[in-house]
C-alpha cells in the first residue's frame, strides 16, 4: 500500500510526459500525412512517388529503430551541433521522441487517410464541380468530411498505437511512464507492482481515447441513425 | 490438446533446468560495460569480470556459462532463475540487499565524473561545493546503478538522465547532450581513452564508496538469497582468491591497478 501511495504520483508525472509526447506528434502528425495523403491521390507522379515511398521507409521500420537513428545516430554529426535550430531539436530526447513518433504516424496517417480519400464516390465529386466549387471549397465541404468518416475507426487504433509508442521514448531518457517506472524498478525493486500499476494507466488512457472516438464517430455518422 | 499441453510442460520444464544444470555455473553480467564486461557479436564475455568468474568456476571446479543481461535487468533474472550468480561489477548495497545476497566485497573503486575540459566542474576540487554545482545541470549516469541513486540522493537539484548502457552515455556526454557523467573511475578512463574522449577530462574529485551509503560496500557476487549452500562456497572461493592474489592480477591487467578488495 505504502508502495502504491509512493508509485502513484510518480507515475502520474509520466502521464503528463506521455500526454504531451502523444498530443504534440498527433498534430504534426496529421497535419504532415494529410498532406502526404494529398500527394498519394494527387495527378503529380513525382509527388504521388514521393509520398508512397516515405510511407514505406516508415512503416516498414520499427519505431525503436528510427528512435535510435535520430538520436544517437543523427545527433553524432557536427553540422546538426552546430546549427541553432537543429540542436535545439536534437539536443533533447522529448523533441527527437517527439520528430520521431510525428513522423511514424504521418506514414500510417497517409495510408489510413488515402483510403478515405479514395473511397469517396467520383459523382459526389464531379456533381460539386459541376455546382461550381472552387477546388479548395471542394475539398473541404465533400472530400475531406467524407474521408474522415470513412478512415475513423482505422485513424482510432493508430491513435492508439501512438500512445502504447511513446513508452519507447524511456530509451532515449525521456522520463515518461514506463521511463518513472522503470527508475522506480531500479529503487524499489517491486517489478510486478509497478509495470500492473503503469500498465493500469496506459489502459485507462486508451480506453478513455477509444470512447471520445465513439462519441466522434457517433457524431459523424449521425446520418445513419434511426 | 492434452499432449500438447503436456509437451509444452516438458519444454519449459527443460529450459528451466539448464540454469540448473549440473557442474555449470551460470553468470548473469552486462556485457556492455568496458573494461569490466565486454560480450562480443557471438555472446562471448571478456573483461575484468569474465576473469573473476573463470577463476571462480575453477576454484569451484565448475564450467562458467556467461548470460548477457542488461544491468537493471540483472536482479529480477536472478531471481527468476535465469542464472545463478550476477558477475558484473555490481556494488553491494542495502537495496539490493533486500532482493538478493551478496558474497564477501571483492573490489572496490573510487567514483569520478567525467566533464568537459572548458567546463566549470573540472576545477573544483571539494566534493560538496562540486555536488553543489550540480545544481540544474544535466548529469548522466546508467539506470539502476549506485551512481544514479548517489546522484539522485545527494544533488536531488541536478536533472539526471540515466541510459541503459555505458556507451549511449558517453554519447551524449560527447555531444553535449548532457555536461557531467558519473561513474567509476576505471570505466571514465576508458571513455578518455578513445578518440571520443578528446577535450575531456576526470573531475579533480574522487568519491570513495565511503563517501554514502547509496555507493554501496564495494563490488560483491550477486546470489539468490535462498542459495546459502552456493554463497558459502563462493565467498570461500573469493577469499582464497583475493589472498593468493589472483583477483590482483585480473585487476592490473584490466585496470592498470589493484583494485581487489581484502577479505572481510
Amino acid at each position: 500500500m505504502d508502495l502504491i501511495l509512493m508509485a502513484v504520483p510518480v507515475l502520474l508525472k509520466g502521464l503528463v510526459m506521455t500526454l504531451t509526447l502523444t498530443a504534440t506528434s498527433v498534430a504534426i502528425g496529421f497535419t504532415l500525412g494529410l498532406g502526404l495523403a494529398l500527394m498519394r491521390v494527387s495527378n503529380s507522379a513525382i509527388a504521388e512517388r514521393i509520398a508512397r515511398y516515405y510511407s514505406i521507409m516508415f512503416r516498414g521500420t520499427p519505431l525503436l529503430v528510427q528512435l535510435f537513428l535520430i538520436y544517437y545516430g543523427l545527433g553524432q554529426f557536427s553540422f546538426v551541433q552546430d546549427s541553432t535550430v537543429l540542436w535545439w531539436v536534437f539536443s533533447e530526447g522529448t523533441r527527437c521522441a517527439v520528430l520521431a513518433l510525428a513522423l511514424n504516424t504521418a506514414a500510417y496517417t497517409s495510408e489510413i487517410l488515402r483510403g478515405g480519400l479514395q473511397s469517396v464516390p467520383v459523382g459526389l465529386v464531379e456533381a460539386a464541380s459541376a455546382a461550381g466549387m472552387s477546388r479548395v471549397l471542394r475539398f473541404r465541404r465533400i472530400e475531406f468530411p467524407l474521408a474522415i468518416r470513412q478512415a475513423l475507426p482505422a485513424y482510432g487504433n493508430e491513435l492508439v498505437l501512438v500512445v502504447k509508442g511513446t513508452s519507447l521514448a524511456s530509451t532515449i531518457t525521456v522520463l515518461e511512464i514506463t521511463g518513472y517506472a522503470k527508475r522506480l524498478m531500479s529503487q524499489t525493486f517491486a517489478i510486478l507492482e509497478v509495470f500492473a500499476l503503469a500498465g493500469v494507466i496506459y489502459l485507462a488512457l486508451n480506453v478513455l481515447l477509444i470512447g471520445l472516438l465513439r462519441l466522434v464517430e457517433r457524431r459523424l455518422m449521425r446520418h445513419q441513425q434511426r | 490438446m492434452k499432449l500438447k499441453i503436456l509437451s509444452l510442460v516438458a519444454v519449459l520444464a527443460t529450459s528451466a533446468l539448464a540454469a540448473h544444470a549440473e557442474g555449470v555455473l551460470s553468470i548473469g553480467t552486462e556485457g556492455e560495460y568496458p573494461p569490466w564486461s565486454m560480450a562480443d557479436a557471438d555472446g562471448n564475455v571478456t573483461g575484468f569480470d569474465a576473469d573473476v568468474g573463470a577463476l571462480l568456476c575453477a576454484k569451484l571446479e565448475m564450467e562458467c556459462n556467461f548470460v548477457v543481461q542488461a544491468f537493471d535487468g540483472l536482479i529480477p533474472a536472478l531471481n527468476a532463475n535465469r542464472f545463478d550468480v550476477i558477475i558484473s561489477g555490481m556494488s553491494i548495497t542495502a537495496e539490493r540487499k533486500n532482493e538478493i545476497a551478496f558474497s564477501v566485497g571483492y573490489a572496490e573503486f573510487p567514483n569520478r565524473f567525467v566533464v568537459s575540459a572548458d567546463s566549470g566542474l573540472a576545477g573544483i576540487t571539494d566534493i560538496p561545493a562540486f555536488l553543489a554545482a550540480l545544481d540544474g545541470r544535466k548529469v548522466g549516469t546508467q539506470a539502476a546503478t549506485t551512481h544514479a541513486n548517489f546522484i539522485a540522493k545527494l544533488a536531488p537539484n541536478a536533472v539526471l538522465l540515466t541510459y541503459a548502457s555505458l556507451d549511449q552515455q558517453w554519447i551524449d556526454l560527447a555531444s553535449g547532450r548532457i555536461e557531467t557523467a558519473f561513474a567509476d573511475a576505471t570505466a571514465d578512463q576508458d571513455f578518455l581513452d578513445r578518440p571520443e574522449g578528446e577535450g575531456f577530462v576526470m573531475s579533480q574529485v574522487t568519491i570513495p564508496s565511503t563517501y554514502d551509503a547509496t555507493l554501496g560496500e564495494g563490488i560483491g557476487v550477486g546470489i539468490r538469497q535462498d542459495d546459502t549452500e552456493l554463497k558459502a562456497r563462493i565467498d570461500q572461493a573469493l577469499c582464497e582468491l583475493i589472498a593468493d592474489g589472483s583477483i590482483g592480477v585480473a585487476s592490473e591487467k584490466w585496470f592498470n591497478v589493484d583494485i581487489s578488495r581484502p577479505c572481510q
